[in-house]
């Protein structure tokens, strides 16, 4: 019997907890999706923002605060700094726009003024953001061309107003996105549990002492045995996330059709060998079958809850996601909840994207190497 | 006759201690060689280290000629191990793991087939073939780790203590078997602590204690070097120890004791020990139930060459 054909038998041992872990998913994803219709509603919600304008309401700046009168709510609060440090704590702003004394004349002379904000740091705040970006810059884009402020702000006005309607029929797609991005999330724990346990259990099952010390003595060349292992591992992790694919075009059927889906794909495929590398660390220290159940649950459902897999992440307490940040199901998440408000794939907006798979991948190097460190000791201390 | 192994000076220390000490023996082609020794006298040491699992500080270790690497790949196909562990797949049946084990060296199926049936009968497992390990009893899966080991044919075999609490059943099933692997012509090294086994089943004999050598020989040899040549028991309900005395200076006689109720009388050599005994206790008047003679065991021979009992 070769290697792979009795790995398929270790997996058959496994497959009642395998299908636990689909089956939440799937269980999860259909509750999301059928729910989900009187979630959210993004036309409906509008950040809250307090300005601060500190020169003349005039020109630019006054059409800057009469577009965010439009599609913000304004908060007022006393301007003083415990106050505002309150407000957003209780989130009771989302956002807050420092306007600088001399933001319009500098606009006018080409300066680039600054515009400081404060933020909460959650979905109304990146809303809020994203909305003082899109201004400024199609500001600076009309400048260029237009050399009179009225003309300036007349273009901006146009061009806004019919971006917020293109942003009106795109609303369904949103919703959408939230529930695709919310399975991807979620797959973050059946990835990881399923990675871990069956590959603990595989290298439980052929790394118990004994039988190694068999393949050892064998015949067989040790080395081929061992990329023999190893790939049969990581056609099962590469087989469970194209499962889950698979799963997510069932549900979702043709929302799927879009280039954000290529970008979850490629997201969960780098953290499917993630999980895969973290399973092989784990099974490299664990040499006991009972308690391989207990760690996939700590480490599984442990940074699921930590990196907001089954609460939105703007849910969670500030000090949690800064713990969050020391594990790779962090970085994943955060790629899935930028993806879901993304709407044009240009290299600026990408490239946190990108940075966040960066992260992913050299988490597995490190994992990599933590385990060549491991095993490279635990063969000393063997002999 | 050729040296399948050869081992000179192996010396394999764990920090202070000392599991094999200035070992030197050799294993020649066809025989079956007997490691005795009580528990941690380091025969698992031993053979770890001609296996290569251990590196060890001294010495060097020859199996065909050739030395044990990791990647001596055609030297290792000759060779086949059960170690003292069993180690199976709890996932695979009695056929699947025999199967997955030979698999590790042959690669024709055919062949393979083969070979896994012959290991099957050899440990007598015909019944058991589609059971899974853990529905195997104690002896039954000794049997199962056997012909995981074993199955690809080797020439030489190395067991590690493979009969450690087994019922007795199985027990001879697996020294039968390992008798009919030597008829076939395998070398094979035994490791036990049971001398019984070893009187039965090897050919020559190595006693090792706290890792080194004490003794070394066929049987027959090691109870010469012991200087014991036959054991005397008698059942006698009562004895004067005017007679125990007596007894103990008759020629040859090298101990006496008495008791419970046994006498107990061991001497170096010499004919017609037992004749002559039972004249002495007849004209003593001397009434006793029992009257046998034995030749001494591997147990009385550890006895004199350590002080100590070989089973705890
Ligand atoms: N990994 C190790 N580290 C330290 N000491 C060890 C190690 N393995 C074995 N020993 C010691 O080496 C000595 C020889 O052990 P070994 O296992 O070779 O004995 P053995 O003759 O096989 O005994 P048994 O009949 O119990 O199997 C023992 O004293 C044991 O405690
Ligand atoms: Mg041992």
């Amino acid at each position: 019997m070769t290697v792979f054909k009795t790995f398929l038998k270790v997996l058959k041992s496994c497959k009642g907890t395998i299908i636990l872990y689909s089956a939440i998913l799937i269980f999860f994803a259909v509750f999301n999706t059928t729910s989900g219709d009187n979630t959210t509603n993004f036309v409906a919600e509008k950040p809250d923002v307090f300005i601060i304008n500190q020169g003349e309401r005039e020109g630019i700046t006054k059409n800057l605060i009469q577009y965010f009168e439009e599609n913000a709510n304004i908060i007022d609060i006393k301007n003083e700094e415990n106050a505002i440090r309150d407000a957003l704590f209780y989130r009771d702003i989302n956002y807050i726009i420092y306007i600088p004394e001399n933001f319009r004349e500098d606009f006018l002379d080409h300066k680039n003024p600054t515009i400081e904000v404060k933020s909460t740091g959650d979905y109304m705040a990146s809303l809020a953001d994203m909305m003082l970006e899109r201004y400024l810059k199609l500001a600076n884009i009309y400048h260029e061309t237009f050399a009179s402020e009225e003309e300036i702000i007349e273009n901006l006005n146009k061009t806004l107003s019919e971006k917020l309607e293109v942003e009106v029929t795109s609303k369904l797609d949103t919703d959408h996105l939230t529930q695709i991005a919310n399975y991807y999330n979620f797959a973050n724990y059946s990835l990881l549990a399923g990675c871990v346990f069956v590959i603990c259990m595989v290298l439980f099952s052929f790394g118990r002492d004994v039988v190694r010390k068999r393949t050892i003595i064998s015949s067989m060349n040790y080395k081929k045995y061992n990329r023999k292992l190893l790939l049969s591992n990581g056609l099962f992790a590469v087989s469970l996330w194209a499962f889950y694919v698979l799963v997510s075009f069932f549900l979702f059927g043709s929302s799927l059709f879009t280039i954000h889906t290529i970008f979850y794909l490629i997201n969960s495929l780098i953290f499917t060998f993630c999980a895969l590398s973290i399973a092989f660390l784990i099974g490299n220290l664990v040499h006991n079958r009972e308690a391989i159940n207990g760690i996939v649950n700590v480490v599984a459902l442990g940074s699921s809850f930590l990196c907001g897999a089954f609460v939105p992440t703007e849910y969670l307490p500030d000090f949690v996601l800064k713990i969050a940040h020391v594990l790779p199901s962090y970085w994943y998440i955060n790629t899935n909840e930028r993806l879901k408000t993304m709407e044009v794939f240009n290299f600026e907006n990408l490239k946190p994207i990108f940075l966040n798979m960066g992260v992913v991948i050299l988490f597995i190097l490190l994992f990599v190497v933590m385990m060549n460190f491991i095993s490279g000791k635990m063969r000393k201390t063997n002999s | 006759m050729k040296n399948v192994v050869e081992v000179k000076k192996l010396t394999k220390e764990y920090k202070e201690l000392k599991a094999v000490n200035d070992l030197s023996f050799e294993v020649k082609e066809g025989e079956i060689l007997g490691l005795l020794g009580p528990n941690g006298s380091g025969k698992s040491t031993t053979i770890n280290c001609i296996l290569s699992l251990l590196n060890f500080s001294e010495g060097s270790i020859k199996i065909f000629g050739q030395e044990m690497e990791p990647d001596a790949y055609k030297l290792k196909e000759k060779i086949g191990v059960v170690f003292q562990d069993v180690a199976v797949f709890e996932e695979l049946t009695v056929i699947e793991n025999i199967d997955y084990f030979c698999g590790l060296y042959i690669q024709d199926k055919g062949l393979r087939k083969r070979y896994v049936e012959d290991a099957i009968q050899l440990v007598g497992l015909e019944e058991f073939k589609k059971f899974y390990p853990k529905q195997l009893s104690g002896g039954l899966l000794r049997r199962l780790n056997i012909a995981c080991g074993v199955a690809h044919k080797p020439k030489l075999i190395i067991l590690d203590e493979p009969t450690v609490a087994v019922d007795p059943q199985s027990r001879n099933n697996i020294l039968d078997g390992i008798k009919t692997l030597r008829d076939q012509g395998t070398t094979i090294i035994y490791t036990t602590h049971y001398m019984e086994e070893v009187e039965i089943l090897c050919d020559r004999v190595i006693i090792l204690d706290r890792g080194q050598i004490i003794a070394s020989g066929t049987i027959d040899e090691l109870k010469k070097l012991a200087k014991l040549e036959e054991k005397v028991t008698v059942e006698v309900m009562e004895l004067d120890s005017k007679y125990i005395k007596e007894i103990g200076e008759f020629k040859n006689v090298e101990d006496v004791t008495y008791h419970e109720g046994i006498l107990l009388i061991t001497y170096k050599k010499g004919k017609n020990n037992l004749v002559e005994l039972m004249d002495y206790l007849k004209n003593a008047k001397i009434q006793y139930n029992k009257i046998f003679s034995e030749r001494p065991t591997l147990n009385d021979v550890f006895l004199e060459l350590t002080g100590k009992e070989l089973r705890d």
